[in-house]
């Protein structure tokens, strides 16, 4: 491999950087963030643009961490807990469910398009189910025009 | 700062997608980071060694491990980072395998991910600080739920380990599934020998406490500390002192389908669930007080005597009764009948005519010559005057002489009965069967005192001098007025007066055209009345329409056969006269509006529809009220409501006074039914009892008012599911012979006629035994031990325990899901649990294979595996694992039993991948079991013979089969238990997506669940056969046993932190904590909030709560996690 072709290489690299999205997602410990290990087990493929921060809880989600991240340069933030009346600390999926709620329709006041946010519920056992969730948002994402 | 950075290759698992050699580069750049390596293997040991090696070396006081999930090694480094004298918390990792390497093809991307991750573990991880664990104590005595062969185990080895165990089962005995089997593979002996000894051992174990009929409902607190309470359901029988003679059970009348048997035999409402049961006694199955009883005011077992006829026990059905309400003869024939109103039947056909058997059994009795006393107490000292000798007077006089105490009645007419007596003709009630019921009353020693009226209250206080209680019962006989001009003119007569002379034959013939004003039973049986006394033309007038008449229906019916002419929607509005004598009268016509508060629709008059009916009698009978001016007259006064009756001062005890006057009946509630009444009597005479023995009102208040409260009264709707209902078969309702009409009005004879026995038993037979138990009593009687006691109540119990072992076992779906094989529909095809019973020695047939058709032996016996399981269109493609071995060991059994059978197997595949088990397959296949690979389509009965066709294809051969079978058994699905979801809520664990409980890992972790504490065993994880279940059991006991080990227990540090000095004491965190781990507390004078760290579980709902950030989430602070936000880009 010549000097050229690594160069060509590494430039073609710096086009795709830039065209990929980068997607913040907060997976919940017990449900999501196993369902997500669950997929990988199961070799289950995925696009590369997730960086998953692990929480306890979906309900230990400050709304502000949504913020954050899209200021930080996210294309798109992915919540995912466990399914309603299957939290491992009983209700916090409620409380989060409440939150993003009001996180999603307050978005667009400030300038999101609210589609680049999602909260999703996968359990420990679905890795199918958060793989299509992976898929799909990514498309999603991919599908918005950058503004 | 000082991170060491050791990124894995795990073998080539990430190294294949994942520059490792180059992450390890990128992250040596990082801000802190001192140290970066590679292994191949970093959970090995030299991997560890050298994570050991360069903390150590190069003074690190960060680890990050970029390798596979935190799920399955984070533990594994915090150790490591442990022994290296760091604080395993100064640890993080990147998960580069599950959600990298391994989801990923292209390697570049996935490289620069890597690196990314790698860079939000270390911006994490800059943040840590060091934690440390609390210690506190542990309960060490252990809930074991379900008391199959492997929750028997689990308790017994942690019995035998020297803890405490309480086995919890929800049935009466202990020893589940495998207590049904008649033998079990691959050894065949006997299932009933080997568990036996085991239940036996579990149910004397000194450490084991059994919990039967009893099921968790809540759980609270965490692993060492949890608080469960369980409901305990009423046995019904005195656990220690029940011999299981087996006499009640002989005297059962309710027979139900016995669940133990699988459905093909029934079993008593009373029985022992087998003959090994521990704890071996019988138990009383009841639903709750049946829906006919729970809807009688009078709480009469009416399901209780029904049950008895239909057993020909006439003798015993009216006793009963007698207990339960002395009038069977005048109940027999006017009551209003609430119970048919809730009968269940009514959802199928139409509701078991049972006033039509208490009439039965009542002229049963009446046949018997004199009516038998009820057994009576010893006769006590104290006294009671009841006033007025209606049904609830006479009723409390019945049950306060039964009681033994010295009743007088004071009358003040000169007959007694009441309004049974005046109000009620004779072809109705005949005066004679009113007599003998108050006949019964005289002979135990109640006196009667006619024509004493009571005057005023003066002489009601002298009444409470000269006795301990009194009982006021004075009905409700004074009409009520109607206002048109009714007074003082000739031929105007009131309806209760009328019925009354009629009653005292004091009543002359009526000539002429008569009117009845109302929609009443007084109003109809006026007219009826009026019939028989010659009138020539009799009309009933009423304001509302047909549907709105509150008189019973079937009187209603008879009126009009006889016919009586009925004019709805019409009002009177006034009388006209002629020289004082009544001409006619002039009415409205109505309409109807919208319902007023008694659910009936109003009416309004129509203007200018005014019409005139000529009459010569006019009877009105618009309703009643009670006659209490006796109560207005005095020194002494009683309240009166404002519609004349008697104001209580506490509704539950009939309270009149609380110097001991009691007050019931009509002149209490109105003018109702007699079968009120008689509630009203009953509830006084026990109220009165208490009250003179010396209990105070409040304590029998209290006690009626929580009686009332706990009692489980089932309604028609609740007893049985749509399904349920649907597989009763249609049944006429019995028809009760009835005088012809025209003969009916000639005199006063009885309309209504008796039914035979053969119809009795026959209508009894329609009853659906709602309740289960029909509160018969003849166990009772039986019973030589004296260990009945209906009167036991549900109970929740609290138990403290430190760890729970779930193990409530599998359900095996019915036949009757299977319609393609004629499940549910054709007789002979059974499930292979049915067929388990056919073979065994205890089972209905006592061991002899007899099929349920025509109880003769099949000799050609089809067994179809794979029943449900591994079936995608019902949704459960799982293997329910014991099947091929269960249909190996039957086919076998069946060639012992019957030796000229033949025996094929549809199969799909054989799994027998177990210790001695292909060999037993090998086994029936010498036995001469032919097995057929392939699936079966259809089973069908061929018409011209009616032989059992199974039509399959053997995929082997590759061709259609057809076998003519004697006999089909389906080997049908395990599935999770119905009840496993919600205890999984109650438990907090979760459930895969077929419901059977979800253990922490599939291979590492099998019998833990994510809720630590809390522990699985058995077929409630997944279908499993009886070794595997035990050795599960045991694993569970070893696991409890090894956490029990010590006297305390390291709380999980990540657990939520107070800064005190910031907390504005809002008490938001507060309110959403799931655990209540969040308590108010004052520091200098200010509240704030602490957290109790071994109640919190880190969950961090908290932290996201708090409006001024001063609570935080160790290990997940808000700082922790903005970091890692800040890195996901470069």
């Amino acid at each position: 491999m010549g000097l050229k072709e690594i160069d060509k290489g590494m430039a073609d690299n710096q086009e795709k950087t830039d065209q990929e999205a980068k997607i913040v997602a907060f997976l919940c410990n017990w449900c999501s963030y196993a369902g997500s290990d669950a997929a990988g087990t199961a070799r289950l493929r995925q696009p590369e643009n997730l960086r998953i921060i692990r929480v306890p809880c979906s309900g230990r989600i400050d709304p502000l961490f949504v913020l954050k991240a899209f200021s930080m340069g996210a294309d798109g933030v992915l919540v995912s807990g466990c399914h309603p009346n299957d939290c491992h600390y009983t209700d916090g999926n409620f409380y989060a469910r409440r939150r993003l709620e009001v996180l999603k329709e307050y978005l667009p006041f400030i300038g999101i398009d609210k589609r680049r946010f999602s909260y999703q519920w996968v359990s420990a056992s679905e890795g199918q189910k958060w793989q299509s969730v992976v898929v799909n948002f990514v498309k999603r994402i991919n599908s918005i025009e950058k503004t | 700062m000082r991170i060491g950075v050791f990124v894995c290759y795990c073998g080539s698992n990430i190294a294949a997608n994942v520059d490792v050699e180059k992450v390890a580069q990128e992250a040596q750049r990082l801000p802190g980071v001192v140290f970066t390596q590679t292994n191949l293997y970093t959970c090995s040991e030299p991997g560890q060694l050298q994570i050991v090696k360069a903390v150590k070396e190069h003074y690190l006081n960060r680890v990050v491990v970029a390798s596979c999930s935190p799920q399955v090694h984070n533990t594994t480094f915090m150790r490591t980072v442990e022994s290296a004298g760091l604080n395993p918390y100064l640890f993080n990792m990147a998960n580069l395998r599950e959600q990298d390497s391994w989801i990923h093809d292209d390697r570049e991307k996935a490289t620069e991910k890597a690196v990314d991750l790698v860079r939000m573990a270390v911006s994490k991880v800059y943040r840590h600080g060091e934690l440390y664990p609390k210690y506190f104590d542990i309960n060490k005595t252990v809930m074991v739920i379900g008391g199959g062969i492997t929750g028997i185990q689990t308790a017994l080895d942690i019995a035998q380990g020297g803890r405490k165990v309480i086995l919890v089962e929800k049935e009466a005995s202990i020893g589940g599934k495998m207590a049904q089997l008649d033998k079990t593979f691959p050894t065949i002996d006997c299932s009933a020998c080997i568990l036996s000894p085991k239940m036996v051992d579990a149910g004397t174990h000194e450490n084991i406490e059994l919990m039967t009929n009893s099921e968790v409902v809540s759980l609270e607190g965490s692993v060492g500390n949890f608080k469960a309470t369980i409901r305990k359901k009423p046995r019904y029988i005195d656990l220690k002192n029940c011999t299981s003679c087996a006499e009640c059970e002989k005297v059962c009348p309710v027979t139900i389908p016995n669940t133990y048997e699988a459905g093909i035999a029934g079993r008593k409402a009373i029985s022992k669930m087998f003959a090994q049961a521990v704890p071996s006694a019988y138990s009383i199955y009841k639903k709750g007080k049946a829906p006919c009883r729970s809807n009688c005011p009078a709480d009469v077992s009416a399901q209780g005597y029904v049950a008895l006829i239909r057993e020909g026990k006439f003798a015993e059905a009216i006793k009963l009764h007698r207990e339960d309400n002395p009038f069977p003869s005048v109940c027999g024939r006017v009551c209003t009948h609430p119970c048919e109103i809730n009968c269940t039947r009514k959802l199928v056909d139409d509701p078991v005519s049972i006033m039509s058997l208490k009439r039965f059994m009542a002229d049963y009795e009446g046949s018997m010559g004199e009516v038998p006393l009820p057994e009576m107490e010893d006769k006590k000292s104290q006294k009671v005057a009841v006033v007025g000798s209606g049904p609830a007077g006479l009723t409390a006089a019945y049950y306060l002489a039964k009681k033994g105490y010295g009743v007088k009645i004071f009358e003040a007419l000169p007959v007694i009965g009441g309004m049974m007596r005046t109000e009620i003709p004779d072809y109705r009630l005949p005066q004679d069967i009113l007599d003998s019921e108050i006949d019964v009353i005289s002979r135990m020693g109640v006196e009667i005192a006619t024509g004493s009226r009571i005057e005023s209250t003066d002489q009601l206080w002298k009444l409470r001098d000269d006795y301990d209680a009194v009982f006021l019962a004075t009905g409700a006989d004074r009409d009520m007025p109607i206002n048109i001009g009714e007074e003082n003119i000739g031929g105007v007569i009131s309806g209760v007066e009328f019925l009354k002379d009629v009653s005292l034959k004091e009543a002359g013939s009526l000539k002429g055209k008569v009117g009845v004003i109302g929609g009443g039973n007084v109003a109809i049986d006026s007219a009826r009345s009026s019939l028989r006394l010659g009138a020539d033309e009799v009309s009933i007038f009423y304001r509302r329409s047909a549907k709105e008449m509150p008189a019973i229906e079937e009187e209603y019916e008879d009126a009009v056969e006889e016919g009586i002419g009925m004019n709805f929607l019409t009002t009177p509005v006034r009388i006209i006269e002629e020289d004082g004598k009544l001409k006619g009268v002039v009415f409205v016509k109505n309409r109807l509006g919208e319902p007023d508060s008694s659910g009936r629709r109003r009416f309004i008059p129509i203007e200018g529809s005014e019409y005139t009916v000529e009459l010569d009698w006019l009877i009105l009978a618009i309703g009643q009220r009670p006659n209490t001016d006796y109560l207005t007259k005095g020194d002494r006064k009683l309240k009166l409501t404002r519609w004349d009756s008697i104001a209580l001062e506490d509704e539950d005890i009939l309270l009149a006074d609380s110097k001991g006057i009691f007050a019931g009946g009509d002149a209490v509630t109105g003018p109702s039914t007699v079968t009120e009444a008689i509630g009203h009597g009953k509830l006084a005479a026990r109220v009165i009892d208490r009250y003179i023995k010396g209990e105070s009102l409040d304590d029998i208040a209290k006690d009626m008012a929580e009686e009332k409260s706990s009692q489980k009264r089932l309604s028609a709707e609740e007893v049985f599911t749509e399904k349920e209902l649907e597989a009763f078969k249609k049944e006429a309702r019995l028809e009760v012979e009835k005088m012809d009409a025209r003969q009916r009005t000639e005199g006063f004879d009885e309309v209504v006629g008796t039914i035979s026995e053969a119809q009795a038993i026959a209508e009894a037979q329609r009853c659906l035994n709602c309740g289960i138990c029909s509160e018969c009593e003849q166990c009772i009687t039986a019973c030589e031990a004296n260990c009945i006691d209906y009167s036991q109540k549900e109970e929740l119990i609290e138990k403290d325990i430190g760890a729970i072992a779930v193990t409530v076992g599998t359900d095996v779906l019915k036949a009757d899901v299977f319609g393609e094989f004629g499940g549910g529909e054709l007789e002979d095809v059974i499930t292979s649990l049915q067929y388990e019973r056919l073979m065994c020695a205890s089972g209905p047939t006592h061991g002899h294979i007899l099929r349920p058709s025509d109880k003769k032996e099949p000799k050609k016996i089809v067994f179809l595996s794979c029943v449900g399981s591994r079936d995608r269109s019902r949704g459960l493609e799982y293997c329910s694992s014991a099947c091929c071995m269960y249909l190996a060991k039957q086919s076998i059994l069946t060639k012992e039993h019957i030796q000229d059978s033949q025996s094929y197997l549809f199969y799909t595949d054989i799994r027998s991948p177990g210790k001695d088990y292909d060999e037993f397959i090998d086994r029936a296949k010498q036995y001469g079991t032919k097995y057929i690979r392939g699936r079966v389509s259809k089973v069908y009965k061929r018409e011209k013979d009616g032989k059992l066709i199974v039509k399959g294809v053997d995929t082997v051969l590759n061709q259609m089969v057809e076998i003519e079978a004697d006999l089909v058994v389906l080997a049908t699905a395990m599935v999770a238990d119905k009840n496993a979801q919600e205890l999984a809520k109650v438990l907090n664990i979760s459930t895969g997506p077929f419901g059977f409980f979800k253990e922490s890992h599939p291979k590492l972790r099998p019998v833990e669940t994510n809720t630590s504490g809390i522990y699985i065993a058995g077929a409630c994880q997944s279908p499993k056969d009886i070794p595997t279940s035990v050795a599960q059991g045991g694993a569970a006991a070893s696991k409890i046993l090894a956490l029990m080990s010590v006297d305390k227990l390291a709380s999980d540090p990540m657990v939520a932190k107070v800064d005190q000095v910031r907390c504005i004491g809002c008490n938001k965190c507060l309110m959403v904590c799931p655990f209540n781990a969040i308590e108010e507390v004052q520091v200098r004078g200010r509240d704030v909030v602490d957290v109790i760290e071994t109640v919190c579980k880190g969950c961090g709902l908290c932290e996201a709560t708090c409006p001024i950030g001063s609570i935080s989430l160790s290990g997940f602070t808000d700082e922790m996690i903005i970091e890692e936000i800040k890195a996901f880009k470069k």
